[in-house]
């Protein structure tokens, strides 16, 4: 390896020559009227990762669960019970490409396929919701990232995605009418090159539920470029302690959650239910260079429950309770986990 | 008859040698001062031999804020190099014109995290440069918009 890299190394790196460079400090763009603008990233942050293929799983817990009643009240499936999860675990992979990348505009489009499977201890999971010897929740999503800079120092930054979650198969794929929207506008400013801060508003199922909430984005990296901050509340809020630009370690919180369609079982597919699933996670982030661009990222953790409940939609229509201002309606199911640790590995390749 | 082949020959040799030159003198476009989006540094390039290479001239932060001295190439992988200025460095290396205004075959360094990678340079305009740095294919990559900056010739001092 150390040979290798001496071999990247030649005499053409370096001019010592006897320049004035003092003719460099003042000079004018050739251009009439060129602008600069300020870029998307500052300095030190951990490194975007363009492709990743990642393993995530977590220890055993309990699930508490509710009973449901159909539609016409007919049935009702399960009274209450407690199960144990021995294992819930599955990948998640995904890329982001970019579209445009220029100084006045960066467009990124990315596809993500995240799954997540339960296995019971006795050998089936736990709910009616879960019958099958190990049930399987997948999330198949589009995503799109566009970061407009006004200037050097202001830019619009807008996030959208298009997810398609649920227990389907692969052979029997639910319809795209199932898909969930989640979008963000940031307007924001970029003061230094170690500093970059906005503010907006997001549409969200990071807490399983639909919501609108005001999000806040906040990079920095202090001067010896040792510590820093990768903040996306309430999505999540990291620090970071770089070692080196090759090996950094990040501690903090992530919000993870979606809203996942019942649709795999056929007596619950026109029931038109939907499992508000939110967490999360506390935890350590290592991340380094394996090779070049070759990076590995390795998490573990505590994950908090926060939501595991299902919610019948009102005519095919979610209802909106923006965190019980608007609306009190109960859930169809109201369940409660335990909180296991999580251990999330990757290999990513990371950005220019 | 051989003073018309001779002629013929000649000519066809002065075709080539223009055309040979001309793409040489386009190529030579690329020489000068540019600036990076970031605005943080100014990057001299030149032609040394057939190719083209770029190096810092100027750095907006030319000091290390920790140590006062110089900034230095502190993040190369080479440890031997994290010693070498970074004003004078070659970031830009071994780039060949292809016509078109494009030059290709190049490398770029990346002195904030110490990684070299593969580079396209394509010229929009006179004044503008569309710097692609990329991981194996060019779809793997970040292009960011250089600006040609006018040197401003010193007055000559009175004896």
């Amino acid at each position: 390896m150390c040979s290798l890299l001496h071999a990247q190394v030649d005499s053409t790196e370096y001019t010592d020559d006897e320049e004035d460079y003092s003719m460099y400090d003042d000079l004018d763009f050739a251009e009439e009227g060129a602008k600069r603008y300020c870029s998307p990233k500052i300095e030190g942050l951990s490194p975007a990762k363009l492709i990743y293929f990642g393993y995530d799983a977590m220890s055993p817990y309990s699930m508490s669960l509710d009973s449901l009643t159909t539609k016409d009240g007919q049935t009702t499936y399960d009274s209450y019970e407690e199960k144990e999860i021995m294992l819930t675990h599955g990948i998640r992979l995904g890329c982001n490409i970019p579209v445009i990348s220029k100084n006045s505009i960066v467009w990124q489009m990315g596809l993500n396929y995240w799954e997540t499977r339960f296995e019971g201890a006795d050998g089936r999971t736990p709910n009616i919701v879960m019958q099958q010897h190990a049930n399987t929740f997948r999330t198949l999503g589009i995503n799109t990232t566009l970061f407009k800079p006004l200037d050097d120092k202001q830019f619009i930054l807008f996030q959208g995605s298009a997810d398609l979650n649920g227990d389907y198969t692969f052979s029997d794929i639910m319809s795209l009418k199932y898909l969930k929207y989640s979008a963000a506008v940031l307007w924001g400013k970029r003061p230094s090159e170690k500093t970059q801060w906005a503010v907006g508003l997001a549409r969200t199922y990071r807490v399983g539920e639909l919501n609108y909430i005001p999000v806040i984005m906040y990079n920095w990296t202090d001067v010896e470029n040792k510590w820093g901050a990768e903040v996306l509340f309430p999505a999540r809020a990291k620090v970071r302690r770089t070692i080196n630009p090759r090996n950094m370690l990040l501690a903090g919180f992530e919000l993870q959650g979606q809203s996942y369609r019942l649709y795999k079982d056929p007596t619950l597919r026109n029931e038109d239910l939907e499992i508000r699933r939110g967490e999360i996670r506390l935890g350590i982030d290592y991340q380094f260079s394996l090779k070049n661009f070759i990076w590995i990222s390795a998490q573990a953790g505590y994950r908090i429950n926060y939501r595991y409940d299902v919610d019948r939609l009102e005519n095919g229509n979610e209802i909106y309770r923006a965190f019980g201002l608007l609306s009190d309606a109960p859930y169809a199911m109201e369940n409660s986990l335990n909180n296991p640790l999580y251990f999330n590995v990757s290999l990513n390749l990371v950005s220019p | 008859m051989k003073k018309i082949i001779l002629t013929s020959i000649f000519s066809v040799m002065l075709l080539f040698m223009t055309a040979f030159v001309n793409q040489s003198d386009k190529g030579d476009r690329l020489k000068g001062v540019w600036e990076p989006s970031n605005g943080r540094a100014r990057v001299k390039i030149e032609k040394i031999g057939k190719k083209y290479f770029g190096k810092i001239v100027w750095l907006k932060e030319a000091k290390d804020p920790k140590t006062g001295k110089p900034k230095t190439d502190k993040n190369n992988p080479d440890e031997s190099m994290r010693d070498v200025p970074l004003r004078g460095y070659r970031m830009l290396k071994d780039f060949v014109y292809k016509g078109d205004d494009i030059w290709e075959d190049g490398t770029i360094y990346d002195p904030l995290n110490g990684s070299t990678y593969n580079c396209i340079i394509k010229m929009s305009d006179p004044n503008t440069l569309d710097i692609r740095g990329y991981i194996g294919v060019e779809a793997l990559g970040r292009t960011d918009v250089w600006k040609r900056l006018k040197i401003k010739k010193k007055k000559k001092s009175k004896k």
